[in-house]
């Protein structure tokens, strides 16, 4: 079994957003969805791809030399161009560049090795009520190493999480629910035309999946769920999305939701885009007022969805100071 | 998804304010706030004999603090020039130094010094800072001279050392915590008596010799503190007699009242344990001449705790009882005022550490926080930011919520924790690793290990009879590697910068042989060896110079009185009299020393990316030319601090070399046994001035690692990797049984610090601060034995320096202590705002 392996990005300690507790979030590489404003654009894809951080960088070369394919090059600001069409992110460059400049995004890992290292952190684990969340990209598309590597957090008594876009196949959720703890689950748009706009997929199938998993729920009985929307300025930010959505849930799962929370629109990572060489839509989108949040959050509440359950997060704009440090 | 989360707006620049003080309250906070613009103050006084060979100024105290070492001269000049003269007791030359000195600091305490009631104080005892005569005659005085002052004396000793690279160690005051309990509960009459019965038991010849000349010493010193309250009683009754106010002038007839009978006799109510303590505890500091370093009050809210119930029972308020301690925490920060002109930089301000510890264990695992706990931290609260007295919370397994819960929300309305946190379970280990070490069991073992407390900021002892000698001896580790790199040489030969001299080419260590021929890391490795034991064995020497001018020159008869051990010895608390007897070697550099280790070994042996003698040029060059093998050391070697088990193993492997080279050691003069501790109060700073640069990376001036906190910027994992891999550098969990402590191993029984910064968004709200608390609970279980936590906004800190004016209360934690951040040099500053905040 121990010869299973996954494709990750990275492995996150001490994470306290994604579950219950002080957790350790594994994102695996590769995702179905295409969301014009994710926030880890470095997860899309299941191959692996290098990028440069400019402040890192000592200018010594040695990366170019070391490429043997002849990939990168020096632009005349400075900066480092890696010629991605043609890029087999072989790694050399990221192995030789003595400042870890240029950074593999994406590795393979096999299940002994991550559990190796999730485990680390079990004291915190025991004393947060936390454990290991799966998330992404999509972990749902490599259901085999999930599934087990969740089977063998159960059996280290290891709570675990499972954070999913929804657009996976049926039977990958079969497979991982039986040794999930949490389920965080992201609906994003009611209309399935705007889903569609926004992330290039349907909603169909997630809809479909949420509805099977809530038929599931009565024999899952340690399956807590937990909603997730993303609040995106111009997108899916709209009263009228977020109406509609605590309309489906209080509709078709009443009383399964433990938690729906509404998550605020960052910028963060702003950066990661400019490094991977792509545009990023949403580069200059303000944050949400904190009136527009509490306006969702108003019209969550008003969906018939139970508002006790409803929690808002993330950062909202910053009022400009009307003086830097106030004297005390 | 995973959702990224910027802190709340609001926490910027919000600075922890002081609420729910009384206008009494606010009236002393803010005048003491005043600082020099005070018309009271508690700046030194200096007092002579009126010798001409006499002078006051105790250099050796101060050989720990490297940057006074300029000005030695002055300071002697001018105590010796502001000197006033009091006028000897007839046989004053006849009497032993001990007795002299007993004499003379308690005539100047009772008879010679002004005894002021602050408006509004409900505590006696305002001035006590002193520098008073060394007592010494024309003999003693030529003799003190040549073990310091001459070629082969102390001074240039110490300056050797530290211009070399190897730390700094001096004989300090201070550092212990003395048997308050007793004089509260049993007051020193008991203490008196009992000093009475032991010398009449001496035979006429013993009473004639040393044992006799201590123990009338002691028994003079013994009624100091009730001669002294006498004079304040008086001041209590003089300023109630032309009082106006009717509950002022009952204030001060109960203070009057107090007076009459502690600290001479047993404490009735609160406020006369209060009075007693203080009064006790602030003649220690003019005994030593010297304020409050690491002078510690222990485990406060156990030993008051009965009667602060009794009163409360009687009727005392509950709120007056708060006023009472607020009265004793502006006290403890008037220590402040000794040198309230000079001001300081790099936290010299802020070394003090008068520390006080809450809560904690007590017998079978039980949790003894108690009402007077919560009500001390609702001081704190109140009061803060302030620096004395500096609280240290002993946290452990079963400690209860309640507690955690109160902490966590301290800590999440201030700009820093206003208190350190101690974990029980790995410091209780360190203690008893240390009574098999020394083979004090009978002192120091599974029935009382749990009394242990911190003094001066986080260093661990017992109780009431042990001067563990904490800060005493301060060493960088890495020194060894610099040696170990050079078969025994200065990497960089040493030039006086007032001289212009360079010195020439001496081996000062061992020869461990030609580096570069080293075939394995196993070889460099026990050249390292080698060059610890020596560096080891160099310390103690320095130490055992400046120990034998203390026990010879300084007695401190009344401190004496309060620790147990002296009295029954016969023997001064300076010349080992205490039951246990330690001097503390602070490991500094850890990181920077176990980062240099990995790093050869990855560079040099693993990947053979170069070769000794090119790392060793790139040293001497301070790595400019070599930017690339920086570059690689830097980021390419393994670092602590990431829970990386093959690079914690290293971490643990430097830690039992230099441990266990330490227990080796004992003073040949005192019998003193060398213990090690972590603590590297600024030294991390100063001291990467002189070190050169390191194998790690580091150029020289780039500051070394702190205490046992990884290296800057190394913690890559976030701070549970950080914490799981000092407790591994400590010594882990055994895995088959046989810890110190139940499973815990803890190589340092001074204890580690250990400094952690977190944005405020951790404790944003109830779920977080959920989260927090179950981090110090996973600590408790995989950490070290101290933590201190900085709760810092980069933003906030950047403003600061550039408008102090609106940051004057800004309080950081350094390693140890904390400071007014305004109030430290810039370079510390800057390194404060480069530490890595740990995000959520």
């Amino acid at each position: 079994m121990n010869s299973l392996t996954a494709r990750i990005l990275h492995l996150q300690r001490f994470s306290t957003e994604d579950g219950p507790g002080i957790r350790t979030t594994v994102f695996f590489k590769g995702c179905p969805l295409r969301c014009a404003w994710c926030h880890n654009p470095e997860s899309l894809l299941p191959n692996s791809q290098i990028q440069w951080l400019e402040t890192r960088c000592i200018g010594c070369n040695t990366c170019i030399q070391t490429c043997p394919e002849g990939n990168l090059r020096r632009n005349a600001d400075g900066s480092l161009r890696i010629d991605r069409e043609h890029c087999l992110a072989c790694g050399q460059c990221v192995e030789a560049c003595p400042a870890n400049a240029l950074e593999m995004l994406g590795r393979t890992i096999t299940l002994e090795e991550l559990l190796a290292e999730v485990i680390k952190d079990r004291s915190y684990y025991e004393t947060s009520g936390g454990g290991v969340t799966a998330s992404g990209g999509e972990p749902g598309l490599q259901p085999e190493f999930v599934a087990e590597f969740f089977r063998q957090l159960k059996m280290e008594n290891i709570c675990t999480a499972f954070d999913t876009c929804g657009l996976i196949a049926t039977t990958a959720f079969e497979k991982i629910l039986p040794y999930t703890d949490w389920l965080l689950f992201d609906i994003k748009e009611i209309d399935d035309e705007k889903h569609r706009r926004f992330t290039s997929q349907s909603n169909q199938r997630i809809f479909q999946n949420l509805l099977r998993i809530a038929e599931w729920m009565p024999s899952l009985p340690h399956l807590h769920l937990w909603i997730r929307t993303p609040l995106i300025p111009g997108a899916t930010a709209r009263p009228d999305n977020v109406a509609g959505i605590g309309a489906f849930l209080a509709q078709h799962l009443n009383g399964k939701v433990e938690r729906w929370e509404l998550c605020a629109f960052n910028n963060l990572c702003r950066d990661k885009y400019r490094r991977l060489g792509i545009e990023w839509e949403y580069q200059n989108t303000p944050l949400l007022t904190a009136e527009e949040l509490t306006a969702l959050t108003e019209a969550a509440r008003c969906s018939g969805f139970p508002g006790e359950l409803i929690i808002p997060s993330g950062a909202t704009r910053v009022p400009v100071l009307e003086s830097e440090g106030e004297a005390l | 998804m995973a959702t990224l989360t910027c802190e709340p707006p609001k926490a910027k620049y919000t600075i922890k304010t002081p609420y729910n003080l009384s206008p009494r309250i606010q009236w002393l906070r803010d005048y003491y706030f005043q600082g020099v613009k005070r018309r009271w103050n508690n700046e030194a006084i200096s007092w002579t004999t009126g010798t001409p060979w006499d002078f006051q100024f105790e250099e050796i105290s101060y050989y720990i603090v490297p940057e006074t070492y300029a000005f030695f001269p002055t300071f002697r000049s001018c105590f010796i020039q502001n000197a006033r003269p009091v006028k000897l007791h007839p046989d004053f030359w006849k009497w032993s130094l001990p007795e002299r000195r007993a004499w003379f600091v308690r005539e100047v305490m009772v008879n010679y010094m002004p005894h002021e009631i602050l408006p509004g104080d409900l505590i006696a005892g305002a001035r006590f800072n002193v520098q008073t005569s060394t007592c010494l005659n024309k003999a003693e005085a030529k003799q003190y001279e040549k073990w310091v002052y001459s070629k082969n004396g102390t001074r240039q000793a110490a300056k050797w050392f530290h211009d070399h690279g190897y730390g700094n160690a001096g004989c300090t005051d201070g550092h212990l915590i003395p048997d308050y309990a007793r004089v509260i509960h049993k007051g020193w009459k008991d203490i008196y008596a009992e000093l009475e019965q032991r010398y009449h038991n001496l035979s006429p010849k013993e009473q004639k010799g040393r044992k006799g000349a201590q123990l009338r010493a002691m028994l003079t010193a013994a009624t100091m503190a009730r001669d002294v309250a006498q004079k304040y009683r008086e001041e209590c009754l003089r300023l109630a007699e032309n009082e106006q106010d009717e509950i002022r002038q009952a204030e001060l007839l109960q203070m009057a009242d107090n007076l009459s009978r502690v600290p001479w006799e047993p404490a009735q109510t609160f406020w006369e344990a209060i009075q007693s303590l203080w009064l006790t505890h602030m003649l220690i500091m003019s005994e030593e001449n010297y304020p409050g370093p690491g002078l510690s009050f222990g485990r406060i809210d156990q030993y008051l705790y009965p009667l602060w119930k009794k009163s409360l029972d009687e009727g005392m308020d509950r709120e007056f009882g708060k006023e009472i301690l607020k009265c004793f925490w502006v006290h403890c920060n008037t220590a402040y005022d000794n040198l309230i002109r000079t001001g300081g930089n790099q936290g010299i301000t802020a070394g003090y550490g008068q520390l006080l510890t809450l809560s904690g264990m007590g017998p079978a695992g039980r949790d003894m926080t108690n009402d007077l706990t919560y009500a001390i931290l609702e001081v704190i609260d109140e009061m803060s930011p302030i620096l004395e007295p500096k609280p240290n919370v002993r946290l452990h397994r079963n400690t209860p919520d309640e507690l955690l819960d109160k902490i966590v929300e301290m800590i999440a309305a201030s700009q820093g924790s206003p208190f350190l946190l101690n974990f029980d379970e790995r410091s209780m280990a360190g203690m008893l690793r240390e009574a098999k070490k020394a083979n004090v069991e009978h002192l120091i073992n599974e029935n009382n290990v749990f009394e242990y407390a911190p003094v001066g900021c986080l260093e661990n002892t017992m109780v009431g009879n042990d001067r563990s000698g904490t800060v005493d001896l301060n060493l960088n580790l890495l020194k060894a590697v610099e040696l170990a790199l050079t078969g025994g040489y200065d990497l960089i030969p040493y030039t006086d910068e007032m001289t212009g001299k360079t010195d020439p080419r001496i081996r000062f260590g061992p020869d461990t042989g030609d580096a570069t021929r080293f075939q394995t890391f196993e070889e460099f490795w026990q050249a390292y060896a080698t060059q610890t034991a020596f560096i080891v064995k160099k310390i103690v020497e320095l130490f055992e110079q400046t120990e034998r001018v203390i026990a010879t020159f300084s007695p401190t008869p009344y401190l004496s009185c309060l620790v147990r051990g002296c009295a029954e010895k016969g023997l001064d608390v300076t010349q080992g009299g205490a039951e246990l007897w330690f001097a503390t070697i602070e490991g500094v550099t850890f990181a920077t020393t176990v980062d240099s280790l990995l790093t050869i070994k990855y560079l040099v042996y693993d990947k053979r990316i170069c070769d000794m003698a090119e790392l060793i040029q790139a040293l001497k060059d301070n790595w400019v030319g070599h930017e690339v093998l920086q570059a690689q050391a830097l980021n390419k070697a393994p670092k602590y601090g990431r829970d990386d088990d093959a690079a914690d193993e290293m971490a643990k492997r430097v830690m039992e070399l230099w441990t266990e080279e330490t227990w080796k050691h004992k003073t040949r003069y005192t019998g003193r046994q060398m213990r090690p501790g972590m603590l590297s109060w600024n030294y991390w700073v100063a001291d990467s001035f002189i070190l050169p640069a390191s194998p790690d990376g580091r150029p020289r001036g780039k500051f070394l690692s702190n205490a046992l906190c990884p290296s800057n910027g190394a913690d890559i994992n976030g701070p549970t990797a950080n914490v799981n891999s000092v407790g591994k550098a400590l010594g882990g969990k055994s895995k088959n049984g046989g810890g110190d402590w139940e499973k815990y191993i803890n190589y340092l029984p001074n204890g580690g610090s250990h400094t952690m910064t977190f944005s405020p968004s951790i404790l944003r709200d109830p779920e977080h601060r959920q989260k927090f608390k179950a981090f110090l609970r996973g600590y408790i279980e995989n950490g070290g034995t101290a933590l201190q936590i900085n709760m810092l906004d980069a933003d906030i800190l950047r403003d600061a320096q550039k408008h102090p004016e609106n940051y004057r209360h800004l309080l950081v934690r350094v390693t140890g202590y904390n400071a007014y951040f305004t109030s430290i040099g810039k370079e510390l500053q800057d390194e404060i705002i480069a530490r890595e905040a740990h995000r959520m």
